[in-house]
């Protein structure tokens, strides 16, 4: 059989507080690069990425979004149609685990039901600075059943491996279908419309 | 290329194809490639008739073998060819003429491609046109009767007929004829078929009618036509009786070799004269046209939106067209292949022989495992493998068995083979054997057949061959048999093309267009080519083979001097012969033919390549078989195959999928912001303020707009406008855009409750791309204008000397806590700003003519409010008009007008009468009372001085009339009965004492 490039398109979406270094963690995923100069995101970015899992081709679409609080309520109608949440922390900064909770919160009432999540401990590469225990992260995390990393988009410590074994969650909820449906396209819409996909 | 040298090989006497254009044919989405020929026909009494022929074709059609008549349309008088400008598609200069082509029976529409040439065909086909000259007769189109399709009913044409899709066609017509013109090859068929065997050919060349005149000899009654019929004709058929009769088994019957036993009540396609193979085609051809137009309505997308920008393949890969992108990773893969294979030799053993209908007698071993290394590959082809009627006629053989069993038992010892592959035609057959290590790798196995015997079709002559992909390199390996007798040989060359051109094999992806012979890496063709000696006669060639000087009688040998002429097998190449001709023998010994014919000796049996990497090893023939009249040759080669290090294959193609993730990711489009927080401080009343920015694009083209929040219904607040709030950015340019603020009577409550701020987020949307968000941020000056009645009588100080949380709680004040008095201190009785603007007027406009009819200034009414809310009301300097204007402003601003809302239906009740009316305005709430009664008050002082003024009491009740009676509904609505009625209402305060 001839191979498709792709066989699957997932939209996953980078959440948690501003400067925990959401931007740092997607730029390093899909440029394998790292930029010291923070620049708050002020909206909604995104990128791809091609990845290959169980054979199969996946398009992963990461939608980046902004953290600063004024602007989340508009943020959090982006949570829906994303298959994947990451919900991304600062080992370095309390506040940003303390709000854990409000943002699964949120992640409750803005995300589709099936949505698989995950927690991410950034910057674990500043261990000098740590604030946030590994333990603590994993604690929250097992009580909301989510998986877990600390990662570095700095050191690009476990960067790849949350992005994939999250795919890997995607796609074993995902209905296989048979080859021979050709390029099958199971994000229903998966345009870059935002909320305008919302039907109203 | 003028195409219609190909229709006019199809066309019967009389008929002329005057000119020919190729089109697309519009159905629905379908696109179809067409040939439309104009025809002409000339009938006896030398007027003309025309018709549009229209047909498939395969390719540029250059014979008339690369065409198939699909449909005729007759040009009567109820014909119409017309240029249409396709459904909303804008005429664009050197785009391709759309027409529309009109009869009582059927409309087409075809896109034709512009030029001057398209411009000719119309108007040759406008010229042919029958008009609508009631002198002339009608035309009766009864020649075309002869290009209907197999239909019992000859004399009475139906339109339908002409019209019929190829597809329901029956099965055996479609194909074009091989080296006979396929015009005679189809309504030879489907005559023969049909008709009786009185059938007469109108026409046609002398070895084509002899071709059916055996035919309808046959159909006769099957009786031996014998040689006299035939006359000189040289056919296969003639060849093959000759054998018979030589080998001394042959019966009479079998000269109607053809075997034209025609049996049309044969359910199923195999005892009908098309061999199987061909048969089969004619069903896959509808299933090739929806392919092939796949895949070019794919390559017009690309074409097409190529037009539109540079960037054009990055947009492609964000569309979601997933195929597209598999597309350009596979033409990728194949631009690096060198990056990730190696060349590998693999040991190829290709052996041919013409086993003359005899079964398997001796071991094979001397010609298949001659050498001491065991081969990877075998390609083992025989020819004549059956020379039995029913081989031909039934396409089964016990042969095939027997020669496959004594193959695979005589394969090389050394080594354990899995067969590939088998394909046969009739007595052509092809084995493909690899050893069982390599078996893994190899993919991608077609097997075809292309007849080109009796009628160009028959499989007693022709061609078998496999295709396969070993590892990664596309190899065809191919067994003919070609025309026999020497003088043929241009029918060999004929034969060569034809297999060339009609070998196809289908694609794994089904969108590809098929795959011919020589779109392959390596192709290795086998057989019985048939190529004789020339010019030497019969002694003279022993003489040579004698000495065995081979070179010298090389020179004769009739492929040598056709390939010379590059007449056939161009950019092949065959070993040096080093080996005594291979035909022809008596059988069972190495004599040469001593039977009455006493044929010449020839190397008809060939080994040629065509190929890089390819190094012939050996080229011989093997004597020491002696089953047939011919001799066995065997040629080994290496062969280095593009074998794909799966390392080095996965890197690549991680690198290409990264190259394209990265040229996607740069194709989002993206722009920068020169400013994205907007501060808009001390917003007045009815003040428009102005912020502006920049959209810088980058180097996509995009197109933006600002997009509603979730839950609201514009992109931002009600005060707040942006313009252009959506647009369409070319790569590298830009649009400023600008954001104004402007509070009215709809917004200015809220903003001086506090209840709403000069606060909001704007989100700008790129088509495809990111969103960008916009901060608003400012603060509000309150204002009298917007203010409730009631807040402003209990505002003893101006407006802006007061805290922001006391206007706040005054303004969100109900009006009923503001009636009971108890619990406020000190209200005024009506608003002073009121009273500011009503005392300005009676002291300095009484007199005014045009008063309230007037226009005020804008810049006047700002310091008329600054005045108000600042209660600098002794700095008031402006015209009485802008007064006026003002006091009309500010009635029209209040949340809740002067007759409040709950009381709007009752004043219309009772206007016209007095009392009633008077009793309705003693139910409002204090201050508006007050407020009513002193504005009726200065009205009716302004009507005392209507000798100076010109008011009247109908001009103020229209005017105050819809500001102080509000309908509660809709403040836009213009009921007239309802204005006249609330015009009315005030009319009667304006006319009678208070």
């Amino acid at each position: 059989m001839a191979k498709k490039t792709y066989d699957l398109l997932f939209k996953l979406l980078l959440i948690g507080d501003s400067g925990v270094g959401k931007t740092c963690v997607l730029f390093r995923f899909s440029d394998d690069a790292f930029n010291t100069t923070f620049i708050s995101t002020i909206g909604i970015d995104f990128k791809i990425k091609t990845v290959e899992l169980q054979g199969k081709k996946i398009k992963l679409q990461i939608w980046d979004t902004a953290g600063q609080e004024r602007f989340h309520t508009i943020t959090t109608s982006y949570y829906r149609g994303a298959m994947g949440i990451m919900l991304v922390y600062d080992i370095t900064n309390g506040k940003s685990f303390e709000n854990i909770s409000k943002w699964l919160r949120n992640i409750d009432e803005h995300a589709n039901e099936d949505v698989e999540r995950m927690l991410l401990g950034n910057k674990c590469d500043m261990d000098d600075k740590r604030v946030v225990p590994k333990s603590k992260g994993e604690q929250i995390a097992r009580e909301h059943g989510i998986r877990f990393f600390e990662t570095s988009a700095k050191a690009n410590i476990n960067i790849e491996k949350a992005f994939l074994t999250l795919a890997e969650d995607i796609l074993r909820k995902t209905p296989v279908k048979e080859p021979n449906s050709e390029n099958v396209d199971i994000s229903s819409g998966g345009g870059v419309t935002g909320w305008k996909s919302k039907c109203c | 290329m003028d195409q219609s040298v190909a229709i006019q090989e199809t066309l019967a006497e009389g008929e002329y194809c005057t000119i020919a254009v190729q089109g697309v044919l519009c159905k629905g989405d379908s696109r179809q490639s067409r040939l439309l020929g104009l025809v002409r026909y000339r009938l006896e009494n030398g007027a003309q008739e025309h018709a549009l022929f229209l047909y498939t074709h395969r390719r540029m059609a250059i014979t008339g073998d690369d065409v198939s008549l699909d449909q005729i349309v007759p040009l009567s008088r109820d014909f119409m060819l017309e240029e249409v400008s396709p459904d909303g598609e804008l005429y664009i200069l050197g785009s391709d003429v759309t027409v529309q082509l009109d009869t009582a029976e059927l409309r087409l529409v075809f896109q034709l491609p512009f030029g001057s040439h398209t411009r000719m065909f119309l108007q040759e086909v406008a010229r042919a046109c029958p008009g609508f000259d009631p002198e002339t007769r009608d035309p009766e189109f009864l020649w075309l009767s002869r290009h209907r399709f197999a239909e019992p009913d000859v004399q009475s044409p139906k339109p339908r007929e002409w019209n019929s899709d190829p597809g329901t066609r029956s099965g055996f017509t479609p194909i074009g004829g091989g080296r006979y013109q396929s015009r005679n090859a189809r309504r030879g068929l489907e005559d023969v078929l049909l008709r009786s065997s009185s059938y007469i050919l109108p026409g046609g060349g002398a070895t084509e009618e002899s071709e059916f005149l055996l035919a309808r000899e046959t159909l006769g009654g099957g009786t031996v036509g014998g040689r006299s019929a035939r006359g000189g004709l040289r056919d296969e058929a003639l060849e093959e009786a000759d054998r018979e009769m030589s080998a001394g088994g042959g019966s009479r019957e079998r000269d109607c070799a053809g075997g034209f036993n025609l049996d049309s009540s044969r359910p199923n396609g195999r005892g009908l004269l098309m061999d199987q193979n061909s048969g089969a085609r004619c069903q896959d051809k509808p299933d090739n046209f929806t392919r092939q137009n796949k895949s070019k309505s794919e390559i017009t997308d690309m074409v097409r939106s190529s037009t539109i920008t540079v960037s054009d393949k990055a947009h492609i890969l964000s569309m979601h067209k997933f195929g597209l992108r598999d597309t350009i990773v596979k033409s990728h893969l194949v631009q690096k292949e060198e990056d990730y294979t190696y060349i590998q030799n693999f040991r190829f053993f290709v052996g041919t022989y013409n086993v003359n209908g005899q079964s398997p007698k001796e071991c094979l071993r001397p010609w298949l495992s001659h050498s001491t290394q065991a081969p990877d590959v075998y390609c083992v082809g025989f020819q004549e493998l059956d020379l039995s009627k029913e081989a031909f006629f039934f396409h089964d053989t016990p042969k095939e068995e027997e020669w496959f069993k004594a193959v695979s038992e005589s394969l090389h010892p050394g080594a354990k083979y899995a067969k590939v592959k088998l394909i046969r035609l009739v007595g052509i057959m092809l084995l493909l054997y690899v050893k069982q290590e390599h078996a893994a790798h190899i993919s991608e196995v077609e097997a075809e057949t292309v007849g080109t015997g009796i009628m160009g079709r028959m499989g007693n002559k022709g061609g078998v061959a496999i295709r396969f992909q070993l590892h990664n390199t596309s190899i065809c390996v191919v067994n003919s048999h070609l025309a026999a007798h020497t003088e043929e040989y241009e029918r060999r060359n004929q034969d060569y093309k034809d297999i060339c051109s009609r070998m196809q094999f289908s694609q794994v992806d089904s969108s590809l267009p098929p795959l011919t012979i020589s779109k392959h890496d390596v192709i290795l063709w086998l057989g019985d080519l048939n190529y004789r000696i020339e010019e030497l006669d019969v002694e003279k060639v022993k003489m040579l083979i004698e000495e065995k000087a081979f070179q010298t009688l090389y020179a004769y040998d009739q492929l040598k001097i056709q390939v010379a002429a590059k007449t056939v097998f161009e950019g092949f190449t065959e070993g040096e012969l080093t080996f005594q001709p291979t035909y022809k023998y008596d059988t069972g010994s190495d004599d040469w033919d001593t039977s009455e014919k006493c044929r010449a000796p020839a190397w008809c049996d060939r080994v040629l390549w065509k190929g890089k990497n390819i190094s012939q090893l050996s080229y011989q023939s093997h004597m020491a078989l002696k089953t047939s009249d011919h001799k066995p040759v065997s040629s080994v080669f290496d062969i280095g195959v593009r074998v794909v290090n799966e390392e080095l294959y996965r890197k690549t193609l991680e690198e290409i999928v990264r190259s394209l993730d990265k040229m996607e990711n740069a194709n989002i489009p993206s722009v920068s912001l020169s400013k994205r927080e907007f501060c808009f401080e001390n917003v007045k009343y009815m003040q428009l303020q102005t912020e502006s920015f920049t959209i810088h694009n980058g180097q996509v083209p995009c197109q933006f707009e600002f997009i509603n929040k979730p839950e609201e219904y514009s992109y931002c607040k009600q005060w707040l406008t942006a313009k252009p709030s959506k647009g369409f950015l070319l790569p590298d340019s830009h649009v400023e855009i600008e954001l104004e603020l402007f509070v009215n009577k709809a917004t200015a409550t809220k903003l001086n409750s506090g209840e709403d701020k000069i606060e909001d987020i704007l989100v700008l949307h790129l088509d495809r791309g990111k969103d960008y968000f916009l901060s608003v941020t400012g603060n509000y000056l309150p204002s009298c204008f917007g203010s409730p009645i009631h807040t402003l009588c209990y505002m003893r100080e101006p407006i802006l000397d007061l805290p922001l949380e006391t206007v706040s709680k005054l303004t969100l004040m109900p009006v009923q806590t503001a009636d009971d008095r108890s619990q406020l201190e000190n209200p005024m009785e009506i608003p002073k700003e009121l009273w500011m603007m009503v005392d300005y007027l009676y002291r300095n406009a009484i007199h005014q003519e045009d008063l309230f009819q007037q226009p005020g200034l804008r810049t006047e009414f700002e310091h008329i409010r600054d005045c108000l809310d600042t209660g600098m009301i002794d700095n008031l300097c402006a015209s009485n008009h802008s007064v006026a204007e003002a006091l009309l402003l500010f009635l029209e601003s209040l949340p809740e007008p002067v007759i409040c809302y709950s009381t709007y239906h009752n004043c219309l009740e009772c206007s016209g009468n007095y009392t009633a009316s008077k009793q309705v305005i003693s139910t409002l709430p204090t201050f508006h009372k007050n407020v009513f009664n002193y504005l009726m008050a200065f009205l009716q002082e302004l009507l005392k001085n209507s000798a100076k003024n010109h008011l009247d009491e109908n001009i103020l009740a229209s005017i105050f009339g819809s500001l102080l009676l509000r309908n509660p509904a809709g403040r836009q609505k213009l009921d007239m009965v309802e204005k006249k009625k609330a015009q009315g209402f005030i009319h009667q305060f304006l006319c009678s004492p208070v």
